[in-house]
């Protein structure tokens, strides 16, 4: 996943060559098909755990009858298949269930700890999509060194995500008490309203997403420099900023929107990990936390719209770099 | 010089991470002092929060992610050759049936994948299908590729008309041909293998507590950061450096199979189609 050398060709959704409406519906279909896949992924995980919802909601003392009864009250007594086609088409219409923990309904719990999700999202992202054009941009035009510079992108991409967040919890609030080592947001309150809190789980995100995205970009990059029409401008003696710009940056536009698709949607996974480590009240976190105590119905509606929200971002990106792509076919 | 440091270093970290818990100074698991003392010279690295000696846990505490990953990236790269030998020797719809699952499968992060997993499984299971389901599409595909361009060259050629059966050529042209490639494919499974059995680590999925482990430490020791930073940035800088290690010596290997690949400039990359 992470050798640039061969990663765009491996890790990329790859341009098609035929119309991008086409090329677009076809990636719809797969992205609804997935999301299928996934839900009935999600839904079957959560069957085989042992004891259902009933065993769990029932009070201490409750015998038999009583978790017989209530389980026919629940629907749990019909076939798996109809209770998937129920809660799927109930997820259809937006009820996501009530939380077996606390009772509340699930929409509620997402809708008020999505904006803080996507608020580490868009700041990481912020951060990583020029940072990993900036780092591709070194590996693919240096000409001596090239070894290193893939080393570098290599070995920054691999570093877990969950060591750089305790590294720079370390630094930053263990050695340096700069800021607060957990990041508890008060329950209704905007995350933009405490930068002070954002900052390193959003830094923890970044950095190695940088690093990742420059080594699904760095070989497009020094695809793009060998092309003979920046070889020509070269001879020519155009300035190097303006070869940059007009000659080089419009070809990596479409592969820039792919990477920063699929990085995107590493990000709201890599969200779990970041909010469960700096007690950022969040999707992820709230995934993780419904996990651990088999709140099921949380389980289910949340893994199934972190799958849509990467999906969407994947299809987005698809439809941008296929309306942006130059088209080599016409122009040669 | 390169070629021996690193082989030299993935085999002290093997060894130290196998053989860290005889070395420990204290039980990794008991309590040996005072909690959250900063490193002195009984501590090396100082305590956490229950007084166990932070340097005798991070010596113990690679052994059971670092096998876990490495039977994880066993399994995916196994089923990526299988699948890419098969694909790219045969060719036609079963290539292009076993590519789209491939593909398919390639949409969704490893770790959301883990997390689904982790839900009804044991996390070592889950790590093993996530690394499985994240990983094996892509071996399959540079496997496949290679497989392609080496099926059309002359000594395989020569093989199939001598009348060898397609296992033996498989066995014994195409697979040493390929060998560089698969080991360094090999360990960037394990790089995502570990990433994926540290994010579960750290999300308290993972190894259950007392057992000393790198990604619970950082789980366990973040509220003492303040106090003893070493007991968060020891467990992180074993862990970071031993990923990073695996990552360099995937990417040397891939090097290594690059520079002994035939007529490498005649052979223009193949456009990402």
């Amino acid at each position: 996943m992470f050798g640039p050398e061969t990663a765009p060709a491996t890790a990329l959704p790859h341009p098609r060559r035929a119309a991008a409406g086409d090329s677009f519906l076809f990636a719809l279909a797969r992205a609804v098909l997935l999301l299928a896949l996934v839900s009935a992924a999600v839904f079957t995980a959560t069957e085989l755990l042992p004891g259902d919802a009933a065993d769990l909601r029932a009070s201490a003392g409750a015998d038999e009858e009583q978790i017989r009864h209530l389980r026919q009250e629940l629907g749990l007594d019909t076939e798996p298949w109809r209770r998937y086609l129920d809660w799927v088409s109930a997820l259809l219409t937006g009820d996501l269930g009530t939380s077996l923990v606390n009772g509340r309904p699930v929409a509620d719990t997402l809708a008020q700890r999505l904006p803080a999700t996507l608020a580490l999202v868009a700041g990481a992202l912020a951060f990583a999509a020029p940072a990993s054009l900036a780092l591709a941009w070194w590996a693919g035009t240096t000409r001596r060194g090239r070894r290193i510079s893939t080393a570098v992108l290599t070995g920054g991409a691999a570093v877990p995500m969950a060591v750089t967040a305790a590294a720079l919890a370390a630094l930053f609030s263990g050695a340096l008490g700069l800021v607060p080592p957990v990041s508890l947001l008060p329950p209704g309150a905007s995350p933009w309203h405490h930068p002070d809190l954002l900052f390193l789980p959003v830094l923890s995100m970044a950095l190695p997403t940088a690093f990742f995205g420059a080594s699904l970009l760095a070989g497009a990059v020094a695809d793009t420099v060998r092309l003979p029409h920046v070889a020509d401008a070269r001879r020519r003696g155009v300035p190097s900023w303006q070869i940059a710009l007009v000659d080089v940056l419009p070809f990596l536009l479409a592969p820039f929107v792919r990477v920063t698709a699929v990085v995107a949607g590493g990000l709201i996974a890599a969200a779990a990990v970041v909010e469960t480590l700096f007690g950022y009240p969040g999707v992820g976190s709230l995934l993780v936390s419904a996990i651990s105590s088999r709140d099921l119905p949380v389980v289910q509606a949340t893994a199934v719209l972190a799958a849509a929200v990467v999906l969407a971002g994947l299809l987005l990106g698809d439809l941008v770099a296929a309306l942006t792509e130059p088209a080599r076919g016409r122009t040669a | 010089m390169i070629r021996l440091l690193v082989p030299l270093s993935l085999a002290a970290v093997a060894a130290l991470v196998l053989g860290g818990g005889w070395l420990a100074p204290y039980d990794p698991t008991s309590t040996a002092g005072a909690p959250w003392q900063p490193p002195n010279p009984a501590h090396l690295l100082g305590t956490d929060a229950l007084g166990r000696d932070v340097w005798s846990r991070v010596l113990a505490g690679g052994g059971r992610l670092l096998t876990v990953s490495v039977a994880a990236a066993l399994c995916a790269s196994a089923l990526g050759i299988a699948g890419g030998l098969v694909a790219g020797w045969s060719g036609g719809p079963l290539a292009r049936l076993l590519t789209a699952c491939a593909d398919f499968l390639l949409a969704l992060p490893s770790l959301l994948l883990a997390l689904v997993a982790a839900i009804a499984l044991p996390w070592q299971t889950a790590v093993v299908v996530a690394t499985v389901c994240g990983g094996a599409p892509l071996t399959l595909r540079v496997v496949r590729d290679a497989v392609r361009t080496i099926r059309t060259s002359g000594y395989v050629e020569a093989a199939l008309l001598r009348g060898e059966t397609t296992a033996s050529v498989l066995l014994r042209e195409v697979f040493p041909a390929m060998r560089g490639l698969v080991s360094a494919d090999l360990g960037l499974r394990l790089v995502v293998a570990i990433q994926v059995c540290a994010a579960l680590g750290v999300l308290g999925l993972g190894a259950t507590p007392p057992a000393p482990d790198w990604a619970l430490m950082l789980r366990e020791n973040m509220t003492g950061v303040a106090t003893n930073p070493w007991a968060v940035a020891a467990p992180a800088i074993a862990l970071g450096a031993t990923t990073v290690l695996f990552a360099l010596a995937a990417q040397l290997s891939f090097h290594e199979h690059e520079d002994r690949r035939p007529n490498r400039a005649g052979q223009e990359e193949k456009p990402h189609a």
